[in-house]
């Protein structure tokens, strides 16, 4: 499927590229962050402290007006039977308990970005493998049969097209609700998390049990962006249900799924992985955007944090800020591989997608 | 083929993808758990009441004739009526369509303004601190949510520093060009300048996606039509360099640049609505997610569908356009 | 005998690559006269369509002309830039490479132009072929109007008509009477239905009308000398003859100079008056046709010419010669002749520089048949052969 000359083209252009390791780079780190998050994460991401409110990133100091009951001496101060309050200054300092300062409840934000990571890859990822199976089956049919299926794909991909990304996203998780599953986190399942905190000196709070799988989303945006896939997988087998040795598999007999998966399906790959690369990246800003608006249901996801943040906004910028740095890095790593893989494997598509 | 057989078998291609746009909003509907009447009515209500709605909305007819009649309302203008407010969906989303209008001619302007001066810099410097600040650019450009980039916007210019407003529509652009018409150029001017103050923040967190987009596009295009022999031709034959850009090289660049353009103008007014959630911009946007929250099916339905033959008929305009540019088309 | 037009002297042209220093043109030395054709000719990646480039200034990044001159005669220009710049200036003849860049362009068109190998991708698709002609045409109107003008980048095409020229469809910069010059033009080589045709878009036009097109589109300015890359490659056998005649016609009758750059030998016994082979960046061997071809002095040469029984019956293509085309790249290229690893007759003497030889001692009746090769003024001596894996040795111990 990948043949040496392609893992040739993939070294010498990532060795004339730094734009293409810093991007692996990227990648590679988030994904990391988000399978071992309750191994790195400073607390548990819903861990609440108010006394610890917007506190600052590290290297910001911030000045508020606060306020609050005039004392003297130790006692409240009562003038004509009323309380009597003052303005007071007070100054927010960065600790290094909470690298990345704290949101509006306390909670740490540095936790909650490695834990919104878990929800950005899942969704990606799962994401596009969903909309490659499902467009890849019906594009390689279409193309490959030609004719009615083929009429029938173009035409559902045409409607499809009509309906801007996230206004259909919307509309269908209308439709269907904000289902989520719950599976076990296997690290902390197994006790490992308890036993690795402690080892390593981070805070013993208790993590979340459970790795949250929104369903609704995931389904959503594969049926959102299935089409992309549909329509390059179609063009490969067009092309190559010509080549003599599709025709010459085809007159010795070999059935059409056995010519499909062993002939048509590895032509196909390599566009389709470019593809994948930069949709994993659309369906994050999808899924962010989504949990922005509040409706993926996530309560821990960077689209929700930007969203809480701008309660803040006039106060406290972090809380929006960092989320969506995030978002930016992630989505510019995936942009960079993306464009690694056409300069090295050249299919000739574009990219699409995007919130 | 003529260009007039080509528009009309391409309106016919629309006018499917429309039935196709309306009919899968209507199956929409029908898929959707819950019954539409909850949404009407208080929860422990008289079942007789629960009926009489029931069959006021037409939902006791079977699906067909259901579908039928959904179908024949809509080229009378017949969206049916909001479940909130009992009034026709079509006013409630024509109403909204001119905020989401003008902010996404706003934001196409901004891109097509900035992004093609900067791709022709870019490509025609290669390797110069212009071309790699517009490839830095570009790259955050196609990487940043919008609706980010919106609330960091807002912090920033609005909130920090206090610049412009953080968020509204007082006076539309309707009401500028209502004014200039009718002579009052003082006030027209102030509505333009309060409408220009407004929406900057808006156009440009819808924009910048695009003019990151149509950055990359020209300065790759122009770098390929660079290359090409036509160009040491024109230069062979005494034409100044200028000439060999503009009149020659970034024409046929532009032509492609369209045709993508055109097919992401349905992402354009998906971020519409995101920003219009950001800056409280009143337009089809908040219209749909209020919607959504509301429960209230018509006009969700309703928008989809305005948004759907927008979209279809957009799609013609570009390809007419592109037809007109390219004498190469073969109309096929 | 004519007068020089055009002469080139020490030419090299190198691109700066990845890979490194390419010297695809190695120090190139020739003459054009008056009113004659002039062939050079060689293989593919000999540097032959790069030396065209060269002369018409128009070598592209990472390309550049490091050194050499050309000289071009120009009473006018010489007298313009006398005091100006004296070392630009000798006699009649001005060395374009001294000349401002301005003036270096304007010469595009009334003194200099260009065909090329490919037509097709040689006119842009967007625009019909009489306008690209007029376009020709309208540069030179204007130059005559206001002669500085022409010099500068823009020549009075401003930003408006740019913008509504990238949009529009428009001839905003051709006149009316410049496209009627563009019919007459196509009419003049041979284009039937001139006026319709020049409404059409390259596409619908056949290679060999699309070749015309081209011929006309250069001599529209009325070139003093045209340079013809390799005109007729792209084209049928029966299309070539045509446009080959069509080529000498118009030579003969504007009286201009040509340079034919060909690997078609064919081609080069047909059309030229004199000839200068080319391998691996350099001018190996030049004279009039007759001597090169019947006194052939370089084993390169010969080796080319070699089934070639007699001048009324050339062979239309090359004769394979044994080995590759060298790499060109400078660190490769090393001090020796560099046709001596494919030579039947390298000796120790070719490990060398080799300079340019008077070819009369070899036998030449040209007084002016000049060669790069020892047996120019030896005999070939087989006791200093170099022994048959010389090279190859050689690479071994670089690797090493």
């Amino acid at each position: 499927m990948i043949s040496p000359r392609t893992l040739r083209n993939l070294k010498k252009e990532l060795s004339h590229s730094v734009l293409a390791k810093a991007g692996i780079v990227v990648v590679v780190f988030m994904v990391a962050m988000a399978i071992f998050a309750p191994l790195v994460a400073p607390y548990s991401p819903g861990q609440q402290n108010l006394d610890q409110a917007r506190e600052p990133p590290l290297g910001f100091t911030t000045k508020e007006t606060k306020e609050v009951t005039k004392t003297e001496n130790g006692s409240v101060v009562i003038e004509n039977g009323q309380v009597v309050t003052e303005n007071q200054t007070v100054y927010n300092n960065a600790t290094l308990a909470h690298p990345l300062g704290t949101d509006g409840n306390g909670r740490d934000i540095l936790s909650r970005v490695i834990y919104g990571a878990r929800t950005s890859m899942l969704v990606g990822l799962l994401g596009t493998a969903l909309a490659a199976l499902i467009g890849v089956t019906v594009g390689l049919s279409a193309g490959y049969y030609r004719g009615r299926v083929d009429d029938a794909l173009m035409r559902t991909a045409d409607i499809m097209l009509a309906f801007p990304s996230l206004i259909l996203a919307v509309a269908l998780v209308g439709v269907w609700g904000q289902a989520a599953f719950r599976i076990p986190d296997p690290f902390v399942a197994t006790g490992f998390t308890e036993w690795w905190r402690g080892l390593v000196g981070l805070s013993a709070g208790p993590m979340p049990g459970d790795i949250v799988l929104p369903g609704t989303v995931i389904v959503v945006v594969a049926l959102v962006n299935w089409v992309w896939f549909a329509r390059v997988s179609r063009g490969e087998a067009l092309s190559v249900r010509e080549e003599e040795y599709v025709k010459a598999a085809k007159a010795l007999g070999a059935n059409d799924s056995r010519v499909l998966g062993r002939h048509v399906l590895p032509n196909a790959i390599t566009p389709i992985l470019v593809l994948a690369t930069v949709q994993v990246a659309a369906i994050i800003l999808l899924e962010s955007a989504l949990s922005f608006l509040g409706l993926s249901g996530a309560s821990v996801s960077w689209g929700f944090d930007i969203a809480l943040g701008r309660q803040y906004q006039s106060t406290s910028w972090w809380i929006s800020a960092i989320p969506g740095i995030a978002i930016v890095l992630t989505v510019i790593g995936l942009n960079l591989v993306g464009d690694w893989l056409r300069d090295a494997l050249d299919p000739g598509i574009d990219g699409e997608g995007g919130v | 083929m003529s260009l007039s057989r080509f528009l009309l078998k391409r309106s016919l291609h629309g006018l499917f993808v429309v039935w196709g746009v309306i009919t899968v909003v209507f199956g929409l509907r029908v898929i959707a758990p819950g019954d539409p009447a909850n949404v009407l009515l208080p929860p422990n209500v008289d079942p007789e009441v629960r009926q009489q709605v029931i069959r006021e909305l037409g939902l006791n007819e079977p699906l067909y004739v259901q579908y039928f009649e959904f179908v024949a309302g809509i080229p009378t203008g017949d969206l049916g009526l909001s479940l909130t407010t009992r009034t026709p969906v079509a006013a409630r989303v024509l109403a909204k369509l001119p905020a989401t209008l003008e902010l996404a001619v706003a934001a196409t302007v901004v891109a097509v303004i900035i992004a093609i001066p900067l791709g022709v810099i870019s490509a025609t410097r290669r390797h110069d601190p212009a071309d790699y600040g517009a490839t830095v650019f570009s790259l955050l450009g196609i990487s940043t949510p919008n609706f980010w980039l919106g609330v960091m916007l807002i912090i920033l210019f609005a909130v920090q520093l206090d610049m412009f407003p953080t968020s509204r529509r007082p006076v539309g652009f309707d009401t500028i060009v209502a004014q200039a018409l009718a002579l009052q150029f003082g006030s027209a001017w102030d509505a333009l300048t309060t409408w220009l103050w407004h929406i900057t923040l808006p156009a440009i967190t819808l924009g910048t996606y695009f003019t990151a987009l149509i950055t990359r596009l020209t300065r790759s295009g122009m770098l390929d039509e660079l290359g090409k022999t036509y160009v040491r031709a024109s230069r062979a034959k005494g034409l100044p360099e200028t000439l060999v850009r503009y009149k020659h090289v970034l024409r046929n660049t532009l032509i492609p640049v369209i045709t993508v353009v055109g097919l992401q103008l349905g992402t354009l007014i998906g971020g519409a609505v995101i920003t219009e959630a950001v800056f409280a911009w009143p337009g089809l946007g908040s219209l749909i997610i209020n919607s959504f929250n509301a429960r209230d099916w018509p006009v969700l339905q309703g928008s989809l569908i305005v948004v759907g033959a927008g979209f279809v008929v957009t799609n013609i305009l570009v390809d007419a356009f592109y037809a007109y540019l390219n004498p190469q088309v073969t109309y096929d | 005998m004519a007068d020089e037009i055009l002469k080139v002297r020490d030419l090299k042209t190198r691109f700066f690559t990845e890979e490194g220093q390419v010297n695809a043109v190695e120090g190139v030395s020739f003459d054009v006269r008056d009113g004659e054709i002039y062939g050079i000719v060689g293989e593919s990646g000999s540097g032959k369509s790069v030396t065209a480039l060269s002369l018409i200034d128009l070598v592209e990044s990472p390309g550049r002309v490091t050194s050499g001159e050309v000289w071009y005669r120009n009473t006018e220009l010489a007298e313009e830039f006398r005091d100006e710049n004296p070392e630009a200036v000798d006699g009649e003849f001005v060395d374009v490479r001294r000349l401002p860049k301005g003036v270096r362009r304007s010469l595009r068109g009334p003194s200099f132009s260009m065909i090329f190998q490919d037509p097709m991708s040689s006119f842009n698709p967007s625009l019909t072929v009489g306008e690209q002609i007029a376009e020709a045409v309208e540069v030179q109107r204007r130059a005559r109007a206001n002669p500085r003008r022409t010099r500068s980048r823009t020549q009075g095409y401003g930003l408006g008509k740019m913008l509504v020229d990238s949009l529009v469809p428009s001839k905003s910069y051709v006149q009316d009477a410049s496209m009627d010059r563009a019919v007459e033009l196509l009419e003049q080589v041979g284009i039937p239905d001139p006026v319709d045709r020049a409404d059409e878009y390259p596409h619908q036009f056949s290679g060999g009308m699309l070749q015309r097109a081209m011929i006309a589109q250069a001599l529209a300015g009325e070139p003093d000398v045209l340079v013809a890359d390799e005109p007729t490659t792209a084209l049928d056998v029966t299309i070539q003859a045509q446009i080959l005649n069509l080529l000498r016609d118009l030579q003969r009758d504007e009286g201009m100079s040509v340079v034919m750059i060909t690997h078609d030998l064919g081609v080069i016994a047909r059309m030229c008056d004199r000839v200068g082979v080319m391998y691996a960046g350099e001018i190996v061997e030049r004279g009039t046709l007759e001597d090169v071809f019947e006194n052939p002095v370089h084993p390169y040469t010969q080796g080319l010419l070699g089934s070639i029984p007699d001048l009324a019956d050339p062979a239309p293509r090359l004769q394979p010669i044994e080995g590759n085309v060298p790499s060109l790249i400078d660190s490769e290229m090393g001090d020796r002749c560099y046709f001596a690893d494919r030579c039947p007759k390298a000796m120790e003497d070719c490990l060398q520089r080799i300079p340019e030889f008077d070819a009369e001692k070899a036998g030449a009746s040209d007084d002016e048949h000049r060669v790069r090769c020892v047996l120019a003024e030896r005999q070939y001596d087989e006791s200093q052969a170099l022994h048959d894996g010389h090279f190859e040795e050689q690479e071994v111990a670089a690797d090493d």
